[in-house]
């Protein structure tokens, strides 16, 4: 049942883009590699915040089936 | 003396016991009776044997493996209880002995009594112990949550979720939160969402109530499936003050099921904003890394310098050099004349040397030479003095009298030259100058200069 992730893990791409601004911030790199840090951190910011702005809950409820099985129905009792 | 006695009613063992055993069931039956348990023993059947005691007398008892297995607490050894027990004979050892149906702690109510027991037992494991506790992650893709379905505890739960980080998937595990095996279905609920995969963390719990409606939550069975489980667990039980077994397990413990699901995600918003400080960040440190490898470009070119400065200062030193060489020769060519001279000089006067005739020639030529220039320039000279002078004479007023002109006077000839009729009167006198000579004048009348 597990997904893999097709796309980084949120907090791994939100890491990678806390390290990319510490060392930007340093001012250590060279300036061309300063600049393609600069450029992947914007790009993920990007998509970072886009993974934000997806409004999308998924609940499902668990139950055991007769042959005690793991059985994943969604959930209904909503009141929305 | 003999008596004729009814023969004596023999009963056998057995039978007295029996009748013991009646007249102690109808006569005691079912009583309550306080007391202190000593003497524990457990037995493998799973029967406890113990003594109930007070100060000066005391009576064997046991509890039957069915009764015991019920008890929320563990009798022992010194513990004040108050037993609800059939008094009976046991008669293969002609004991009497209390047969214990349930069995109450005194002072402590008996849930009570078991949270303590069960708390000092697994605290004693080390399952409270704060290096089991694992670190629940900052953001989840999915969460789980073992309560029951019915009631406004998930969909509170679902709110804040929803609110604070949407795209969270959400496994909801139905279980009975009170009633008997409540604790054993909460326990499955945790087995099953960690053997269902794909989750982050787990969320455990249920709203307000008594001790005895969160009672699940205190049972060993529920408390060791929270170790055991494989996935960090939130405890979520609704009672802000008392802690129970699973909050001690847990590896993070909120006091409300909304409190829970605000601890296992993180807040949209905030994220958000941290993302746009990210950003900005970038954006400053990228401008000010731009600004520093300009400034350094900079120190770089002053530190080099300027060329064409260079190439002035090193011509100028060249200068100075050539002209300090130069002062030194000249130096040098003045003592060498004069030493030439000085030389001469002492030839000369030692008499007739062999280049004396030819410099008494070269003498009488320069001599003539400096003769004719001599004429040429007085020639020159005497030439410039009369045209000077034809351009003086030209100016000289003496010149214009020459040519017939006369000069005017007031009074005599000394006075102020006249150049204005107007500044005459009849009778002035006047003095006339010639080019040779002079006459004194009176004048008859003026006549004012005619309009054009």
């Amino acid at each position: 049942m597990a997904e893999p992730p097709a796309t980084p893990r949120f907090e791994d791409a939100l890491a990678e883009l806390e390290g990319l601004v510490q060392r930007l911030e340093k001012g250590e790199l060279p300036l061309e590699e300063s600049l393609a840090a600069f450029e992947r951190g914007i790009a993920l910011v990007r998509s970072l915040g886009q993974r934000l702005a997806e409004v999308e809950q998924r609940v499902e409820v668990l139950l055991k089936s007769e042959a005690g099985k793991l059985v994943l129905r969604p959930f209904e009792n909503d009141e929305e | 003396m003999l008596r004729a006695e009814p023969a004596p009613r023999v009963l056998t063992v057995t039978q007295l016991a029996a009748l013991v055993r009646e007249t102690l069931e109808g006569g005691v039956g079912r009583v309550w009776v306080a007391g202190e348990i000593s003497n524990l023993r457990p037995a493998p059947s799973g029967h406890v044997y113990f003594t109930l005691k007070d100060e000066q007398s005391q009576l064997g008892a046991v509890l039957f493996r069915s009764v015991a297995q019920v008890l929320a607490f563990r009798p022992a050894d010194g513990m004040e209880v108050l037993v609800s027990a059939r008094v009976g004979l046991y008669p293969p050892r002609g004991a009497l002995q209390l047969y214990v149906d349930t069995m109450e702690p005194r002072g402590l109510g008996a849930l009570q009594l078991a949270f303590e027991q069960l708390k000092a037992r697994l605290g004693a494991e080390g399952l409270f112990a704060a290096g089991r506790k694992r670190p629940l992650p900052r953001f989840p893709r999915a969460v789980g949550i073992v309560t029951a379905l019915g009631g406004a505890v998930i969909h509170d739960m679902r709110t804040v979720l929803r609110r604070r980080w949407p795209a969270c998937r959400i496994v909801v595990r139905p279980v009975r939160v009170q009633g008997a095996g409540a604790g054993r279905e909460v326990a499955a609920g945790i087995e099953d969402l960690n053997r269902l995969g794909g989750l982050d963390v787990l969320i455990v719990g249920r709203g307000g109530g008594s001790l005895e409606d969160l009672w699940a939550f205190n049972e060993e069975v529920a408390a060791r499936a929270i170790a055991a489980s494989a996935l960090p667990v939130v405890s979520a039980v609704g009672h802000e003050v008392d802690f129970t077994i699973a909050d001690f397990v847990a590896d993070a413990r909120a006091p409300t099921p909304t409190a829970a699901a605000a601890l296992v995600v993180p807040d949209r918003e905030e994220v958000t904003a941290g993302l746009v400080r990210a950003e900005a960040a970038l954006r400053r440190a990228l401008a000010r890394r731009v600004v520093a490898a300009r400034e350094r470009v900079a120190g770089l070119e002053r530190a080099l310098g300027d060329p064409a400065r260079r190439v002035r200062d090193l011509g100028q030193r060249i200068d100075d050099l050539a002209a300090r060489v130069r002062r030194g020769l000249l130096r040098r060519l003045a003592w060498e004349r004069r030493e030439v001279m000085t030389l001469a000089t002492r030839l000369a006067r030692s008499g007739p040397a062999p280049g004396l005739p030819r410099a008494r020639e070269r003498m009488a030529a320069a001599g003539e030479r400096l003769r004719f220039a001599l004429a040429v320039r007085v020639r020159h000279a005497r030439g410039t003095v009369e045209q000077a002078a034809g351009r003086l004479d030209a100016l000289s007023p003496l010149a214009c009298l020459e040519r017939g002109y006369a000069i005017v006077r007031r009074g005599d000839s000394t006075g102020p030259v006249v150049r204005d009729a107007d500044t005459l009167a009849a009778g002035d006198p006047v003095a006339l100058v010639f080019a040779r000579g002079r006459a004194r004048a009176r004048v008859e009348g003026t006549e004012p200069e005619k309009e054009p």
